[in-house]
């Protein structure tokens, strides 16, 4: 139960996966499956409504749509990754840390982070450093930093006391602990909240195009701006088919680093 | 870039009234999607949570529908909703579903299952036990859905300004448009930090919720 808090405060965005394994065949196969459907769907509907216009023809391209698609993947992986590479020892770091006011620290800005809007931040980001790619990037792990790095924290310090009393009492050095007992035992913890990030990068990559940094959400905007609704609708179902690829291969990622015991 | 602190005080005191109003519009579109999303999230998860079947597919869909990236699903409703309040509304409420989904159902199911028992050996009905013991002993966990919700809602409703909708995000996608002006960084901050206090009270307001609502014999 004790992994419950942390998976309510990331908002996680699909449901942890069940211990059971009884719904997994049909959860693992559920989510390429509708992917399939959903982008056959819109080939479909692209196909019979006939020739794209003038207009929409800027858009309705196969390398137009493969840069964008290159684009937004790029962003939204390389922000994750740098998440990753940073957060994760600094939960551990933190996790180390004896002091309430460092933990109470961490959770509070953390707490006033998720309730800061992502747009907000990528735009006044924007404002500061100037519009583009790196601003992007920038926004991304910063608003991804504060939930891997507390459910990193709470991964780990969530381990029964007893079982590192036990690694202790068997000889064990700081650092076997860490790495046999427990990162093991706080990955659960710690992919979660790093899916988390990864399907809310693909989503803050979207808006990344009010910043002059490409991606999927710039067909959307044309879209809108030109009131295509074709091109619209092809750029929200390609982007939400990203972000459900996403978190479906976080998801197995997931199973699969997961200890056997656990 | 160069930011003159003394500006902010004057800009904030012309812009008291505007700032009101779209905070208020704010808490307004987040309040009634609230209440959408809770009437038809809660009303699924009481339906759903005993047949396992039904309920991961109410919780699968829901986790499908917050995984899309809430520009596309605002820009795909304008066509069918129009600019403003109604395709925020609609998109803040279906983005609502899946905590209080979810909550309700881990609620539900995680009652004692020998308090259950008494209950039906004492011969109460299985709706009576539904809404007279399991639903005052989950209301803590569908509380913390809903106020998971509501901080998503403030988020994405500030995302919703670009489509028109309503509140404080105006303000957001006025800096970026002024981008270099004067006023620029004022206006986008100003935003997000009315943004942010509105996400923090809305949860101030659900703490307090839970402490007056929560039944006396589980309150910790």
């Amino acid at each position: 139960m004790s992994i419950q808090p942390a998976v309510d405060v990331s908002t996680s965005y699909s449901q942890p996966s069940d211990r059971k394994g009884r719904f997994f065949t049909a959860k693992r196969w559920g989510t390429p499956l509708l992917i399939l459907v959903a982008l056959t769907g819109l080939l479909v509907f692209l196909t019979v409504r006939g020739e794209p216009d003038k207009i929409e023809s800027f858009a309705l391209n196969w390398p137009y749509m493969a840069a964008k698609v290159d684009e937004h993947i790029r962003l939204s992986i390389a922000a994750a990754l740098l998440v990753a590479a940073i957060a994760i020892p600094a939960g551990i770091l933190v996790s180390r840390s004896k002091s309430k006011i460092v933990r109470g620290t961490i959770v509070g800005i953390g707490n006033i982070g998720q309730a800061t809007p992502a747009v907000g931040v990528i735009i006044l980001l924007a404002l500061i450093l100037g519009i583009g790619w790196s601003t992007a990037i920038i926004a991304l792990v910063f608003y991804g930093l504060l939930p891997v790095i507390r459910n990193t924290m709470v991964g780990i310090s969530q381990i029964n006391p007893s079982v590192i009393e036990s690694a202790k009492g068997m000889g064990m050095t700081g650092g076997q602990i860490l790495r046999k007992i427990e990162l093991p035992l706080a990955v659960p913890v710690i992919l979660a909240g790093f899916r988390t990030t990864l399907v809310f990068s693909v989503g803050v990559a979207t808006i990344a195009t009010f910043i002059n940094a490409g991606g999927l959400g710039e067909v959307l905007v044309v879209g809108l701006k030109l009131s295509r609704e074709a091109v619209t609708l092809t750029g929200a179902v390609v982007v939400s088919c990203i972000a459900l690829g996403m978190d479906w291969f976080a998801g197995l990622v997931e199973d699969l680093l997961k200890p056997k015991g656990v | 870039m160069d930011y003159d602190l003394s500006l902010v005080l004057p800009f904030l005191i012309k812009k008291a009234d505007e700032i009101l109003e779209l905070s208020t519009e704010h808490v307004l579109v987040v309040l009634i999607s609230l209440v959408i999303a809770s009437i038809i999230g809660v009303g699924t998860g009481l339906l759903v949570w005993e047949k396992p079947v039904a309920r991961s597919a109410a919780v699968a869909t829901a986790g499908v529908i917050l995984t899309i990236p809430s520009m596309a699903l605002l820009t795909i409703l304008i066509p069918i909703m129009g600019l403003g309040w109604a395709s925020t509304v609609f998109a803040l409420s279906i983005y609502s579903l899946l905590p209080i989904v979810r909550n309700t159902v881990v609620g539900l199911r995680e009652v004692d299952p020998a308090v259950i028992e008494s209950a039906r050996g004492m011969g109460m009905s299985k709706v009576a036990v539904l809404m007279k013991i399991q639903f005052p002993i989950a209301w803590p966990v569908i509380l913390t859905g809903l106020r998971v919700a509501a901080q998503l809602s403030v988020g994405i409703a500030a995302i919703a300004a670009y489509v028109a909708g309503p509140g404080m995000g105006a303000y957001i996608f006025k800096g970026l448009s002024m981008l270099g002006a004067a006023n620029a960084l004022n206006f986008a901050l100003t935003g997000t930090v009315v943004i942010v206090i509105i996400a923090l009270s809305f949860d101030a307001v659900f703490i307090l919720i839970n402490r007056l609502t929560t039944s006396r014999g589980i309150r910790v």
